[in-house]
């Protein structure tokens, strides 16, 4: 056969598996971080035992402690076999940990990086693994600067001809449209958009990839998915853990920087977005910024009037009692920090008119959840007036985590020879219907990076436009504090956020 | 009753029923279970056998494969050379706990035995107890029969079998390509022999994914397979698919295959005791690739040598060898398998008659 004609691989065709990606080294900033212990690795370790990884690939651990490779590949394989989904088989281990070896430096020393670039270089005549090169930011936000500065001036961002070079970039995506805007400036003095992905790990999720699918690929779903048939959709993410030695990172975050302008409002694009014109990474990101766009600016006393913020107090929690936020360890006795939000948001365009979106999300709630539940309008209340039933609006709900699944309430008749009416459930559970562990997250997002797959991934523009709308909200909220409500930990939220939906006749889904 | 939602070791576990009521009793059947189980079907799972002595075994493929894929389960043990006419049925149901959870999921299962005349019964037998509006997987774990009931294959959605166990494979082969070509079935044919060769067609794949590797590929000179003596047919599946998609022409006389460039490739087939197939190695012009598997591994070793860039060696994933997982693999993967036509007819003249 000509070499000419040879213009993919024909023996992947008709596999049900996407093409391995190029070999490649990944660089790992913040090596020794709870991250790289409980995600990353594990996720490395499971696409090597389902044949996902390219033959030749280098993890190259980047980190201040000093170590030497064995220790932290017998730290890693500690971490690996406690965090990883598939049980650790020997053999694939030390076969995958071989690849495997850190590299010690300050941060912030430049000749650390360029006796990196050294080393990858050598790596990559020992290993074949081509130049390419994806490094990972999974250092703390502080040492972002610092370590793309480095990657710049040391050189590392340039990839040889013919190789690639991409950067991976952990949340927060700064802390306000300023910051975001400086980290972005940052990213883009050193790698192009195209070889920047942005993680929100939210994306990865199999549910919330099965949202586009669900809607667009369902006639009966669509069909009904604008406002003439949808009265509210609520987005919940719940859970009932603390600030669990994050305070330090938390007082300065809060609920509305920590989850709102990343994971739920990507939720949000992803459930009103528009069909997008193809399946590419810059198509459904162009309808992703579109919703943003058309998010209904809350600003100065609207604030007040569509968001509830509250800080837990002490309470039970499985049947243990709790302290108060303010109680925790290195929280500010008098922190006003939100630690939950409930806000209602409008999507001001033609398909979404009149219909709120109401977000919530908190910390010790009484248990973990997250999902997006479509209301639907009411019937009429004719037909059955007479038999003085009430019939319970149809609600669809995408499950995103735990159990991950879909569901629909409807009506029907209960047995009998008296016209009863009752909500029953049509239940999709993945873990029934596929039979087969969905992969993490860390998985498929490492995999995309490295193929150069952006779609899971959140461009620039769809960052800074959701830190716009979030900053408005944080600045009303530097005026006064007297609107930060308290709820009980174990309960689930405080009242003003129950009054905030029933002006709209609704009432929040009970998890 | 309760027995039967646990455990259903073989077809006289389960609850003896008259045809005509197996609907009702299945009903039954979940009224007297407690409210922690859940009846859950995603398809018709119809397994057709002749063979008594393996109906254990199938009894537990079926269990492993309800506790992953849910479905309803109808196993039909045929004897049609019995001297009298019978038919008899069971019900039983295979429970899993759902992860962590103390709900259960629960398949249902109706085994048959029809006896003679009964045997002919067939199509009835599966069209009436078929869970409706879900597709239909039917296992033919037999030698298939001529004439085909066409009535029958036209239902079928997925028609499995496996190459492997046949003992004259031109002849099922020829029968197995009229039932897709005769435009009366629209059954995906799912050879569990093909299924069982996806992880090396796949660990293969991965070889040449790799840049440096790919242009080696128009560059084979030979090849090697080593394979089990009942699993010759494996290595020549895997060696038609190879030879299909890069359009070589056998020449079955001189045991070889001709290159769109001319380029004369032989091949060899060595049988040694061990698993299925345990090696491949393709020999290029300056290039060597290779596929092993042990004995009893769950991974291959991978071995790429091209010029210029140090040997490559990798774990990857091997085929799992029990029946229970290469039939889940079958059924949990989607679509038509359109190369393996293509590749069978690659093959089919060196295939034992």
């Amino acid at each position: 056969m000509p070499l000419d004609t040879l213009r993919s691989n024909p023996l992947r065709e008709g596999l049900a598996q996407r093409s391995i990606p190029d070999p490649c080294t990944l660089v790992i900033f913040g090596a020794t971080g709870d991250l790289t212990h409980r995600k990353l690795v594990p996720a490395l370790y499971n696409l090597a035992a389902d044949g996902a990884l390219p033959p030749a690939i280098s993890v190259v651990g980047f980190a201040r402690r000093d170590k030497s490779d064995e220790v932290f590949r017998t730290e890693l394989e500690e971490a690996a076999r406690k965090f990883s989904r598939q049980a650790i088989n020997d053999d694939l281990w030390k076969n995958f940990a071989s690849t495997i070896c850190y590299h010690r430096s300050e941060f912030d020393n430049l000749e650390g990086y360029e006796a990196l670039a050294r080393r990858l270089d050598d790596m990559d005549a020992a290993r074949g693994t081509g130049g390419n090169r994806l490094f990972y930011l999974a250092a703390g936000p502080d040492q972002f600067e610092v370590i793309l500065e480095n990657l710049r001036k040391s050189g590392l961002n340039k990839a040889h001809p013919g190789a690639w070079s991409r950067i991976i970039v952990e949340k927060p995506f700064g802390t306000d449209l300023p910051s975001a805007k400086r980290l972005n400036d940052l990213v883009e003095n050193a790698f192009d958009e195209s070889e920047t992905f942005r993680i929100d790990h939210y994306l990865g999720k199999e549910t919330a990839q099965n949202i586009i699918v669900l809607r667009f690929a369902n006639a009966l779903f669509e069909a009904m998915w604008n406002s003439r048939y949808i009265d509210h959709v609520q987005i919940t993410a719940s859970e009932p853990l603390g600030v669990e030695g994050r305070a330090g990172y938390y007082e300065k975050s809060g609920a509305l920087r920590d989850m709102v302008q990343n994971h739920l409002l990507q939720l949000l694009c992803l459930t009103a977005m528009e069909p997008p014109a193809g399946l590419d990474a810059d198509s459904i990101r162009d309808e992703k910024v579109k919703v943003l766009r058309s998010l209904r600016p809350l600003t100065g006393s609207d604030v007040f009037k569509h968001v509830v913020r509250a800080q837990y107090g002490a309470g039970s929690i499985n049947g243990k009692r709790v302290a108060a936020y303010r109680d925790e360890l290195n929280v500010n006795p008098e922190s006003v920090t939100e630690t939950y939000v409930a806000m209602e948001l409008n999507v001001d365009n033609w398909r979404w008119a009149g219909v709120p979106f109401f977000i919530r999300v908190g910390k010790r709630l009484p248990k973990a959840g997250t999902e997006i539940a479509v209301h639907f309008k009411s019937v009429p209340p004719v037909l059955f007036r007479a038999t003085g039933e009430s019939i319970d609006d149809n609600v669809l709900v995408i499950r995103i985590q735990p159990d991950e699944g879909i569901s629909l309430r409807m009506s029907a008749k209960m047995p009998g020879s008296s016209l009863r009416i009752e909500p029953v459930k049509m239940d999709f559970h993945y873990g029934t219907s596929f039979g087969k562990a969905t992969p993490e997250a860390y998985e498929r997002l490492l995999l995309d990076a490295m193929s150069g797959d952006a779609t899971l991934f959140a461009r620039r523009d769809e960052v800074e436009q959701a830190w716009k709308f979030v900053d408005a909200i944080h600045e009303a909220w530097t005026t006064r504090t007297d609107d930060l409500a308290l709820y009980s930990s174990g309960s689930w939220g405080p009242g003003e956020a129950d009054e905030l939906i029933k002006r709209h006749e609704a009432t929040w889904r009970r998890l | 009753m309760e027995a039967a939602l646990t455990s259903n070791p073989s077809m006289e576990h389960g609850i003896p029923v008259e045809i005509g009521r197996i609907d009702k009793e299945l009903g039954k059947l979940w009224e007297s279970s407690d409210d922690t189980k859940t009846r859950a079907s995603l398809i018709n799972l119809v397994v057709y056998t002749e063979n008594e002595a393996g109906l254990a075994a199938d009894n537990e493929v079926l269990a492993a494969v309800a506790g992953r894929h849910p479905c309803r389960a109808i196993l039909i043990l045929g004897n049609p050379s019995a001297p009298s006419s019978e038919a008899k049925a069971w019900i039983s149901a295979h429970c899993h706990l759902l992860g962590k959870d103390t709900r259960q999921i629960c398949s249902e299962q109706i085994t048959f035995r029809l006896d003679g005349d009964a045997a002919n019964a067939l199509p009835n037998i599966v069209f009436s107890h078929l869970d409706s509006d879900l597709p239909l997987c039917l296992w033919w774990k037999a030698d298939f029969p001529e004439p085909l009931d066409e009535k029958l294959w036209s239902w079928v959605d997925r028609l499995i079998f496996d190459s492997c166990s046949w003992r004259n494979p031109h002849h099922q082969f020829s029968i197995i390509r009229h039932i897709s070509s005769s435009g009366k079935s629209a059954a995906v044919l799912c050879d569990l022999n093909w299924t069982r060769l996806h992880a090396w067609r796949f660990a293969l794949a991965s070889q040449f994914d790799n840049a440096s590797a790919f242009p080696h590929l128009t560059r084979v000179e030979s090849l090697s397979f080593r394979c089990a003596p009942c699993c010759r047919i494996s290595a020549l599946l895997l060696m038609g698919w190879l030879a299909s998609r890069l359009k070589w022409r056998l020449d079955a006389e001189n045991e070889m295959f001709v290159s769109t460039s001319g380029q004369s490739i032989p091949f060899q087939i060595e049988e040694v005791p061990g698993p299925n197939l345990s090696l491949i190695s393709i020999q290029c012009t300056d290039a060597q690739f290779e596929l092993k598997l042990a004995e009893g591994s769950d991974f291959f070793e991978s071995i790429l040598q091209t010029p210029g860039i140090p040997e490559i060696r990798q774990i990857l994933p091997a085929p799992r060898g029990r029946l229970e997982d290469t039939l889940l693999a079958e059924l949990s993967r989607a679509g038509r398998h359109a190369l393996y036509t293509e590749s069978l007819e690659v093959i089919l003249p060196l295939l034992p008659r």
